[in-house]
């Protein structure tokens, strides 16, 4: 592997001052990124280690807007009493991610930038314009059961791999970023980019700027939610379909909805026209299924995956009555 | 600590005697031997499938400091001699070298091995090495266009099975098909060389130690005196390990050119090519029977995946012609030569895929007479080999069947399919199917040295592959000498120990086993000469470190054996199969491939298995659940039921794994496996296996070897697949001919 400077961070800014330098990595549980670096995926020279930062790690879920620290781990999250209660989907979402050992080492602010597990994006030889941009797509005509229905273009079609980044985007989620000219909140719907004219460009963060925060609005759609995780292999898998569903109810009716697809977008996927199709009605399987039905108007199936745009639907359906019935 | 009963003796589950050292880190494997002033491989690899490296430059690759070598075809300039595939009578795992030309016969080709100080500089230079090519279209895939069904035997006829197919009442005809699959060791594939005064020492992970070391000898021209293998642990091998892998001839040949020990662990992504894998088959099975459901055809034509530069194939005829009683019984198989690595064994290589197909019929077959599948089986098993006529050392699958249908509570189940539903609407299915793995054998040798304190060794160059070898050999020697199990010392995996066969076959404990018990044996004698002083040595027997006497009374062995020059007995047994010719043996004790069976002159020697799945299937979203598994066997005499069972637990797991998850993705555009890391190639977690099991049957059989032992390493893996498809179909109604079955199959 290349040879690279690894440093620990003594400060956020002095991170945030390393991090501007080009071929720069922010590092903090690593989980992902010294995966992307064995496999010659991350191009980093300089390594800027801040696991261990104080302060960036706390969770504060007591105001109008929950506050996630970037650097709490996923596996303490899930087992925090208030969010197990009131925001399951959330909590779901961190326990049917990756292994528990994964969890414990992985942080919340890491886990929303991890890459995609497309092979020929991993494979480090197929064409990828992802990897290198201006190669090709080798999943256009190639393996692509694993590929996405939404967010593509004719130069990437990858799926993003997260589920807590899923769950978030059913909620008012944003994202705070720390650089060296300050901090600034970004909608967390604009935060990922979908896949334009640079597939290697995932989100809006630049160098030298850092994820510091996710902020959540309170909501009490948040009692009624759930994430379900379709996947090939009971655990340790990535998602093929994945829904996150919060609703408010008067009685069985749904008076608001909130709907996130994964496992079939390039980037975490808010599906309003499943939430349009729950909002008024008295939700059943069969009203739970054409919400579904709805998120998938407009998926675009390749050779192998447009099996997807049922079982995504079906995912939704299920998400929706299991939201119903928590309390 | 000992939770060991009784002496440790033949029958006893004995705790496996290399747990604690695996469990403390402490076993070491093959690439955790230190050898002094090491130097370190990388591997770069062909980015296509087919054609010839047009531009090569090692440049920058040879800039990195501390890079030592950079070997490619350019500068290779060496062969295999002599020496060449396994199934020409070699030991390689492919006639081709690579290096040996700038030809790319498969994509993962190795096109350079670059040889460092450190192992980062290795990986740095090798990405370094820039490398153009023609290209020219591959096919890595059976069902590419263009490609020709090869005849890859003559086949197996009984009667007229066409005619009685056309004639018959009922009658099944279907095509079922199983994917390329990849071992995944979680021990990497690794070989660290070291040269000193022309000898050759290599550590890899190995299940044929005295087969390397005579390829290696011919590949270099040197005596087999001269080469040592040693591979005392292997981390998981299924097969893959038996053969010898490229990478361990160029990691020897750069070592020797060096003067330097080189060592190289192949990364995981690389072993897909580098090693061998499961071909993918196809399997057309056609069964008829009468109305009362008598077989009166048995039809099997096999395709299999084979490669442009290496004919294989693996067809499971040779057990599914004699599964059942038909008078008809037509046998076919084919090879589809692809543009891929050289497929290999893997655990039940002819059994695993060809029984998917087959069981599943005899499923279909049920379905269509309204006959219940076990009883369908029972009614149709054969009194003697319906291929040879010959009769078996032992078959117990009738009984397997009774007792595996009583202890899933096979009674509850309404044939119905789609009529088991629990309470929240998970659908439930019960399906069964047939095991049964050929008991081969070949010579091995073993030797047995016995102290004074009752403390005894055994040597033998067979191996344990994770399976309880080690325990099982040295319960066999504790048995005969009357001594406890913790006082025996058993030396594996290593060439300097007397042969032992290949690890593969599921033969170990059957022949070098009898090797064992054969040396043992000719210890005890000597013991019982030494002390005979006229008295019957027929009548002597020895237990708790004495010998008995025809009289009754006691001598020590410490007495006896003190007294001797030297302080021990030792002995040294060659053993064959009782069917074996000495020439045949002689080849095998010489590292050559020679087996016996399981067809012998006057019987046939299998295992068998009834096996029995529970699947729960989401109504909605259509997974697929393995709920829980029963396996019955019956593989002849168990010498330890505690690791016998563990080897058949992880055989049925495995077998649930390859259902629903294995298969190694090909793209076909670009003619390569796709899904080359354990994130993408998914293989059972602990959460998808429930309820395991697994009991075997007392079963005698004083024909098959001296000990009595039949298969148990492969047998459990066989008819776990159409088990588990032919409960999806009584689940759902949902006939599904293709592993692996996936939810977007039942959607």
């Amino acid at each position: 592997m290349r040879p690279f400077l690894y440093s620990r961070a003594m400060t956020l800014e002095q991170a945030m001052s390393e991090a501007a330098q080009s071929h720069a990595a922010i590092m903090a549980g690593g989980t992902t990124l010294v995966d992307l670096m064995r496999g010659d995926l991350a191009g980093a020279e300089h390594v800027i280690d801040i696991g261990h930062l104080p302060g960036l790690a706390k969770v504060e879920l007591d105001g109008p807007v929950l506050r996630f620290g970037a650097l709490a781990r996923m596996a303490d999250v899930a087992e925090l009493p208030f969010l197990k209660q009131n925001y399951p989907a959330l909590v779901e979402s961190l326990q049917l991610a990756a292994s528990q050992q994964i969890r414990n080492a992985a942080t919340l602010g890491g886990n929303l930038l991890q890459r995609t597990r497309c092979v020929y994006f991993r494979d480090g030889v197929s064409d990828c314009n992802k990897r290198v941009p201006g190669s090709g797509c080798a999943a256009l005509d190639g393996e692509d059961r694993e590929m996405a229905l939404f967010g593509t273009s004719d130069r990437c079609v990858a799926t993003y791999p997260g589920d807590w980044g899923t769950a978030l985007a059913a909620f008012d989620t944003s994202v705070e970023i720390s650089s060296a000219s300050g901090t600034k909140t970004v909608k967390f719907a604009d935060f990922h980019v979908a896949y334009g004219d640079d597939p290697a460009r995932e989100s809006i963060l630049q160098p030298g700027e850092i994820v510091t925060a996710i902020l959540v609005q309170a909501t009490p759609a948040g009692r009624h939610s759930t994430y379900v995780k379709v996947r090939d292999r009971q655990s340790y898998a990535y998602a093929v379909t994945s829904a996150a569903v919060a609703l408010e109810l008067d009685g069985d009716r749904v008076t608001a909805a909130r709907v996130s697809v994964g496992g079939v977008a390039s980037k975490p996927w808010r599906a309003p026209a499943a939430e349009a199709a729950l909002v008024g009605k008295v939700l059943n399987e069969a009203v739970a299924l054409d919400a579904g039905k709805a998120a998938f108007a407009d998926a675009r199936p390749l050779r192998h995956n447009g099996f997807k745009i049922d079982l995504g639907a079906r995912t939704v359906a299920r998400a929706a009555m299991v939201a119903k019935g928590k309390h | 600590m000992d939770i060991n009963m009784g002496n440790g003796g033949i029958g006893e589950p004995v705790v496996r005697r290399d747990a604690m050292a695996k469990a403390l880190g402490l076993a070491q494997y093959a690439a955790d031997f230190p050898h002094e002033n090491t130097a370190y491989a990388a591997l770069t690899l062909s980015k296509v499938a087919r054609g010839r490296i047009s531009r090569l430059d090692t440049a920058a690759a040879e800039a990195v400091a501390g890079v030592r070598l950079v070997l490619t075809h350019r500068s290779l300039n060496e062969s295999l001699g002599d020496e060449t595939f396994v199934m020409k009578g070699g030991h390689m795992q492919s006639s081709f070298l690579p290096l040996s030309s700038d030809e790319i016969h498969y994509a993962g080709q190795i096109v350079s091995l670059t040889i460092a100080d450190t192992q980062e500089a290795a990986e740095e230079a090798a990405r370094l090495v820039a490398i153009d090519y023609t290209t020219e279209p591959a096919s890595a895939s059976i069902d590419d266009a263009g490609l020709t069904e090869e005849p890859a035997d003559s086949g197996i006829d009984v009667g007229d099975a066409e005619a009685a197919f056309a004639a018959a009442e009922v009658k099944v005809d279907a095509t079922y098909l199983t994917p390329a699959q990849h071992h995944n060791p979680i021990e990497l594939y690794a070989a660290a060389a070291a040269w000193r005064d022309g000898k050759l020492l290599i550590n890899l992970p190995s299940q044929w130690v005295m087969g390397t070391r005579a390829g290696l000898a011919k590949v270099f021209g040197i005596p087999v005196e001269d080469v040592q293998v040693e591979s005392p642990y292997v981390g998981g091998a299924f097969g893959a390990k038996a053969s010898i892998l490229p990478h361990v001839v160029l990691v020897a040949m750069a070592a020797r050119r060096l003067g330097r020990p080189v060592k190289l662990v192949v990364p995981r992504e690389a072993g897909f090519t580098v090693g061998s894998f499961r071909p993918a088959a196809r399997s057309r099975v056609r069964l008829a029977a009468t109305r009362e459901g008598k077989l009166t055809a048995v039809m099997h034509d096999e395709v299999g995946q084979s490669a442009v530069i290496d004919h294989v194939a693996f067809p499971g005829m040779e057990a599914t012609s004699k599964m059942y009683a038909s008078p008809n019984i037509r046998m076919r198989s084919a090879t589809v030569a692809t543009d891929v690595n050289t497929p290999g064994f893997m655990r039940a290589p002819a059994e695993a895929p060809s029984f998917f197909g087959f069981e599943s019929a005899m499923d279909e077959l049920a379905v269509s007479l309204g006959i219940d599948p076990v009883e369908l089986r029972i009614m149709n098993e054969p009194a003697r080999d319906p291929v040879s006529g010959l009769p078996w050392s032992s078959r117990s699958l009738v009984e397997c069947y009774r007792r595996g249908a009583a202890l899933f509570g096979w009674s509850a189940r309404n044939a119905k399919p789609g009529s088991m539903v629990a309470a929240d609407g998970t659908l439930i299915g019960y399906g069964c199917a047939t095991a049964t793995y050929p008991s081969a054998m070949a010579p091995s040798s073993a030797r047995v040295r016995l102290a004074a304190d009752g403390s005894c060794v055994v040597y033998c160059a067979a191996h344990d592959v994770g399976t309880g070898a080690y325990t099982v050999l040295g319960q066999v020697a504790a048995d005969v000498l009357g001594v406890p199990d913790e006082l025996v010392t058993v030396e594996m995996g290593h060439s300097r120990h007397p042969s032992g066969p290949v690890s593969g076959g599921s033969i170990t404990t059957g022949s070098a086993g009898s090797a064992v018990h054969m040396a043992a044996r000719a210890v005890r004698e000597r013991l019982f000469a030494t002390v005979a002083g006229g008295q019957d040595r027929t009548k002597m027997t020895l237990a708790d470190r004495h010998v008995v006497l025809p009289d009754g009374s006691r001598r020590a062995i410490s007495d006896i054996i003190g007294g001797l020059p030297g302080g021990v007995i030792e002995e040294q047994a060659d053993w064959k199969p009782t069917d074996m010719d000495d020439k045949t043996m002689r080849q095998g004790l010489a590292g050559g491939m020679a087996f016996a069976g399981p067809v012998g002159e006057t019987h046939v020697s299998f295992s068998f298995g009834a096996q029995f799945a529970e699947v729960r299937i989401d109504p909605l979203l259509r997974t697929i659940r393995v709920a829980r598994m029963v396996g019955v066997f019956a593989c002849g005499r168990i010498i330890n039921p505690r690791t016998a069972r563990s080897n058949l637990m992880g055989g049925m797991i495995w077998g649930a794994s390859s259902a629903l998850l294995e298969q190694s993705q090909v793209d076909r555009a670009r003619g390569r496996f796709a899904n080359t890391d354990l994130a993408s190639y998914h293989f059972a977690a602990n959460a998808d296996i429930g309820e395991v099991v697994v009991e075997m049957l007392d079963e005698h059989d004083s024909v098959v070897n001296a000990i009595g032992a039949k298969a148990v390493g492969e047998v459990g893996i066989v008819g776990v697949p159409a088990a588990i498809a032919n409960a999806v179909y009584h689940a759902t109604g949902v006939r599904v001919r293709k592993t692996p079955i996936l939810m977007e199959d039942l959607l």
